[in-house]
């Protein structure tokens, strides 16, 4: 059988044409679009952080009736509780390492500002997120430096949370370090922050460490993290621990207990005040997650609805041409004609469907790029998207056409 | 051509066995013209699915153009029933959906057939019937005489040895019945071999043998005369 005789009878039965075509259209242009979107959102929650994930945890505290930062000695004395603290916690069996800091990849508590490589600039600045801490902030979080040195003890200073310190030394990552020097080394170079006068000295590289904003619009620096030696004294602070293989849980929980002991007078919040990292990557990317599943579940629903629609048609047809069936295996058709015939059809339906739903896939797409910003989708995922349906079609019609092969040559003269 | 020896059908439902056919015997010859007649029920249209191999049976041989088709796959017979056998049924049975072409059509691409030989064959039958100014006309714009030479011409398309026909004018007045018998005997002329069931003894008088069937058994010619057509109607099961 060839497609001439399929198309001249489809001509008589246009309404279920159109529905069927229609449906596998629109499906194609949705399953489509979410599918790039699912794909988007892996791809955004599959970034590497640039740290070392595994037996991380965050401590995050505010002391009661803790000193003002503003003045010297309030810092002085808020520094030595900072430094009392970390040192209860390097003292736990369980704990490999520790680092006061002030944010990490992920958190979305973010100190952002400009950098730029000419004293007091008012424009050109590079995007970058600031992480405060000790000279442990590199080897805790477990970020791989890939030039210069690391921080040292004399490095690091530390300076009331609204004081403005001088910064003579930071590391910064490799991507911030291109955008800044695009033609050539970034160690060794001076940079300015904020529009400061100041001079800083890049003596180390990172690899990669991305920055604590997950937003949107955060993505265009994502990965462009300057690292400062500075202690930041607040009534509130933040211990990044490494526990040793195998013993977060223990270590989380001796960090509380350990933390109370050295001064009772201070708050950990019973959710968000240890956390694991594991938990605040999962908070980070809940809403890209359940966006995911959404976009998941619209694609099955879609699917699904649409080889019900092409079942329930096709099977429709058969019935009404039970008669005609019979008729065709009088002449001469074998089984496999007749189920030949209903595959054929489907193809023929799911093609017109495929080039509307290619069109209206692309409308979809171009639509998005213009109001949500999104990318535009690569051709790849139409090519997919066509043979689903396409296959789905025709193992959705494979069950009546079956039963349309076994219509038996007698119906032709039994039948009415 | 085509010869039944000892054939019998039994339908089987949860409750009854119906014997259809019973000891049923007959032989065929090339190019012979018969007409099988009988009360509703007695058998004659089973006779014909069973000989077009629309239907297998339960005892008895049946030989087709020689062939033992007992044992033939699915396949096979529709094969057969593709190249040798052309069907009329009662009620012209066309696909609504195709025109008058595409219907002739349906067989031949069946066959495998090249375009251009089928474009030949549609046109020749179709002309035959009568019909070649009809190719685009959908059945449900004919009149019921046309359908059944647009059926006559599907059936003939193929060139068939055995032309089988299941009261072809059941279905139509007697002038149009007439024309449609007529087109049969042309056939028949040309060398075809003709089985058709039919209802109407006068039709049956213009075969070359009349072949009587009596509760799914052929009744010999001789006893045929005996039986008037309210007795006939006494035979039929109840
Ligand atoms: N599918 C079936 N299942 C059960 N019984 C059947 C079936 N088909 C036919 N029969 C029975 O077989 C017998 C012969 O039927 P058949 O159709 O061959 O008669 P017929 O001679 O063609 O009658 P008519 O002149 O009315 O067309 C009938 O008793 C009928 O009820
Ligand atoms: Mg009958």
């Amino acid at each position: 059988m060839t497609v001439h005789p399929i198309i001249a009878a489809l001509r008589r039965h246009k309404a279920g044409v159109i529905l069927i075509g229609l449906q596998i259209a629109l499906t194609l242009a949705i399953v489509c679009n979410a599918v790039f979107i699912i794909g988007q959102r892996i791809s955004r929650v599959d970034r590497p952080t640039g740290i070392n994930e595994s037996n991380l945890f965050l401590v995050t505290q505010q002391y009661v009736g803790a000193p003002s930062s503003d003045t010297k000695a309030g810092a002085d004395k808020l520094d030595t509780m900072e430094l009392e603290d970390a040192a209860a916690l390097r003292q736990l069996p369980s704990v490999a390492k520790v680092s006061v800091i002030s944010s990490m990849p992920l958190l979305n508590s973010a100190w952002n500002g400009g950098m730029s490589t000419k004293p007091q600039a008012k424009s050109g600045f590079k995007m970058t997120t600031y992480y405060f801490g000790d000279q442990n902030m590199l080897s805790t979080l477990g970020a791989q430096l890939v030039a210069g040195r690391d921080f040292n003890a004399g490095d690091v200073q530390h300076a009331g949370f609204r004081t403005d310190a001088k910064r003579p030394v930071v590391i910064v990552t490799q991507s911030l370090a291109h955008k800044l020097f695009p033609n050539g080394s970034a160690l060794g170079k001076t940079v300015y922050m904020d529009g400061s006068g100041s001079p800083s000295t890049i003596i180390g590289i990172v690899k990669r460490l991305q920055t604590p904003s997950t937003s949107d619009w955060a993505s265009s620096f994502a990965y462009d993290s300057t690292l400062i030696p500075t202690r930041k004294d607040a009534f509130f602070s933040r211990y990044l621990v490494r526990a040793k293989p195998g013993q977060m849980k223990a270590a989380m929980a001796a960090a509380h207990d350990a933390l109370f002991k050295v001064n009772p007078m201070r708050v950990i919040d019973d959710d968000m005040g240890i956390r694991s990292f594991a938990s605040i990557r999962a908070e980070a990317y809940k809403q890209d997650v359940s966006m995911a599943i959404l976009m998941g579940a619209v694609c099955i629903i879609l699917l699904a609805l649409t080889a019900a629609g092409i079942v329930g048609l096709t099977s429709f047809w058969v019935g009404q041409r039970t008669k005609q069936i019979g008729v065709r295996r009088a002449l001469g058709a074998r089984g496999i004609d007749i189920l030949r015939y209903f595959q054929l059809e489907n193809l023929f339906i799911a093609g017109m469907g495929v080039v509307v739903g290619l069109l209206l896939a692309i409308g979809v797409n171009q639509w998005l790029v213009q109001h949500f910003e999104m990318d535009r989708m690569p051709l790849g995922y139409l090519f997919v998207g066509v043979l689903v349906v396409l296959v789905l079609g025709q193992l959705a019609v494979f069950v009546p056409a079956r039963r349309a092969s076994r219509v038996p040559p007698v119906t032709a003269t039994r039948s009415v | 051509m085509l010869k039944m020896t000892h054939l019998s059908k039994v339908y089987r439902t949860e409750v009854v066995e119906t014997y259809a056919l019973r000891d049923f015997s007959i032989d065929v010859k090339e190019g012979e013209f018969v007409a099988v007649t009988g009360p509703s029920g007695s058998g004659k249209t089973t006779f014909l699915t069973i000989a077009g191999l629309l239907e297998t049976f339960t005892g008895g041989s049946y030989h087709l153009d020689g062939v033992d088709v007992s044992h033939l796959n699915d396949n096979a017979r529709s094969k057969i029933r593709n190249e040798k056998i052309g069907f009329i049924f009662q009620a012209f049975n066309l696909i609504p959906d195709l025109n008058v072409y595409d219907n002739v059509e349906v067989p031949l691409r069946y066959r495998g057939m090249k375009a251009a030989e089928r474009k030949k064959r549609i046109m020749e039958s179709l002309e035959r019937v009568g019909l070649s100014s009809r190719l685009k006309h959908y059945p449900a714009e004919l009149s019921g005489g046309q359908q059944q030479r647009v059926a006559i011409a599907r059936a003939l398309a193929g060139s068939p040895r055995l032309l089988l026909a299941d009261e072809p004018t059941g279905n139509l007045d007697t002038q149009m019945a007439r024309g449609v018998m007529e087109l049969l005997e042309d056939i028949h002329r040309e060398g075809a071999t003709i089985v058709m069931v039919t209802h109407d003894p006068e039709l049956a008088t213009r075969a070359q043998r009349n072949v009587h069937v009596i509760d799914g058994q052929v009744v010999d010619v001789a006893e045929d005369r005996v039986f008037s057509t309210s007795q006939l109607a006494e035979h039929s099961p109840a």
